[in-house]
């Protein structure tokens, strides 16, 4: 540095700010600044805007990258966080789609509806045309087929019993039946259904673990974010009393 | 023993990339701070942030040790920062998310800042961020590098091609438009002194 500092060196002027001058320029520069009300001035206004600079802070952003090799030894991946829709619940998740699904029921109009022909579905907000009209003819169909309709079940059914009960005294009797290989079918059938019922209960199991895992994370989530927005509620509230204070001072 | 960055760099380069990791977890926040001031939006902060990493991974063999790995890391972090205000062609935002909570940090700070003073630091980061998009790339990234990060002068000027003389007159000329800036928000500047 030269033996002077002058007003026009800004540089220096920084230096000096940012304590990045040795000992002999520093005291250099604190003595024009006592003879200098300009310089003074301009040094302590920087300063002051330095300060403000620190209260300048970005989000904080969670963020967890991960390097993860995938497949080659060069290829691979930073893997953020997961974010919006997959940090919903499992739980809320279903609430949501369960509500959209009673929307879409809701503005189509669907109506189940269990009678004599099964369950019915319909659609729609259109009133059906002629109703009443096509009813009547369709309470004396009724009338004229359901006498039919039962002489048929009972006829079937007659049938079905007549057909087991030979059906039972060839499987017993008859000579080209082997016994043998019956019974082995029959024990796979029962080894099957054993096996199934096995495994069943092992996915029922499984399931209600998975469920009651899922269920205990959630509530943690539910209590983090209740004791969040509570926490969040008393600031607003601190917020809102300062407001308040503020409007009823009086201006001096 | 925590161990060093060059360390950490040496194992990954032997194909550990676990310690790769730490180096990753070490810088990720200073890289997204640092983009997230240059640039001003958050989720492309996070962009440029994750990409810096993964373009360190890849050119870590290419990796001398000349400079320090965090010189590096910011000299990426840099260009892809310019590379995304090019592309965007237009002026960084600067923008103050809803969840840049000043009551919360102060918080952590403890007790002691009523909330007075908290209402009116939220208000005065609002009107330096604003301030801060009025400079020029070059000056906003001068000023980031040097208050936020400590870069020396000379590291500075390593990471943006200049001489050290340049460095100072973009250090100078953007606290200036802030004093301004600051000013005619009403916002008093004076701090009877260097800040450092």
């Amino acid at each position: 540095m030269s033996l002077m500092f002058t007003c026009d060196d800004k540089a220096t002027l920084v230096a000096y700010l940012y304590d990045d001058l040795d000992a002999a320029d520093q005291r250099r520069v604190d003595e024009h600044l006592r003879q200098c009300a300009a310089c003074a001035a301009e040094v302590g206004a920087l300063a002051g805007v330095r300060t403000q600079l620190t209260q300048w802070a970005p989000p904080n952003a969670e963020l967890g990258f991960t390097i993860v090799r995938t497949g080659g030894a060069p290829a691979a991946a930073v893997l953020r966080p997961p974010q919006g829709w997959h940090t919903v619940p499992v739980w809320a998740q279903a609430v949501a789609a369960i509500f959209v699904l009673a929307v879409s029921a809701a503005v189509a109009n669907v109506q189940v509806k269990s009678g004599a022909d099964g369950l019915v579905v319909t659609t729609g907000w259109m009133t059906p045309a002629a109703t009443t009209a096509v009813d009547a003819p369709a309470a004396a169909a009724d009338d004229r087929w359901k006498p039919a309709l039962l002489a048929l079940e009972q006829q079937l059914r007659e049938e079905i019993r007549l057909n087991r009960e030979t059906g039972a005294v060839r499987a017993a009797s008859g000579p080209e039946v082997d016994t043998a290989t019956v019974a082995r079918v029959r024990e796979l059938l029962a080894a099957s259904e054993t096996k199934q019922n096995r495994e069943l209960a092992f996915r029922v199991t499984q399931l209600a673990r998975d469920m009651d895992m899922q269920r205990r994370a959630d509530l943690l989530r539910v209590e983090q974010a209740i004791g969040h927005t509570s926490v969040e509620m008393a600031r607003q509230q601190q917020r809102l009393n300062y407001v308040i204070r503020a409007s009823t001072t009086p201006q001096q | 023993m925590v161990a060093t960055d060059e360390e950490l760099v040496a194992r990954s380069m032997a194909g550990d990339a676990d310690s790769f990791n730490q180096l990753v977890l070490r810088w990720e926040r200073p890289i997204y701070a640092l983009a997230y001031r240059v640039i001003g939006r958050d989720e492309d902060a996070r962009d440029v942030a994750q990409e810096t990493f993964l373009r360190a991974f890849r050119a870590l063999p290419g990796f001398k040790g000349q400079a320090k790995f965090s010189s590096w890391l910011y000299r990426i972090a840099l260009n892809l920062c310019r590379d995304w205000i090019r592309r965007k062609k237009r002026t960084p935002l600067v923008d103050m998310p809803e969840d840049v909570d000043f009551i919360e940090m102060a918080a952590d700070q403890g007790p002691v800042e009523s909330i007075e003073d908290l209402v009116a630091r939220n208000e005065m980061s609002r009107m330096v961020a604003e301030g801060m998009k009025l400079l020029p790339d070059e000056q906003r990234t001068a000023i980031v590098l040097k208050e936020y990060h400590g870069l020396t002068f000379q590291e500075i000027a390593d990471l943006q091609g200049c001489p050290l003389s340049t460095v100072k007159t973009r250090l100078y000329q953007g606290l200036s438009v802030l004093r301004k800036h600051l000013e005619s928000q009403g916002m008093t500047s004076f701090a009877g002194g260097r800040a450092s």
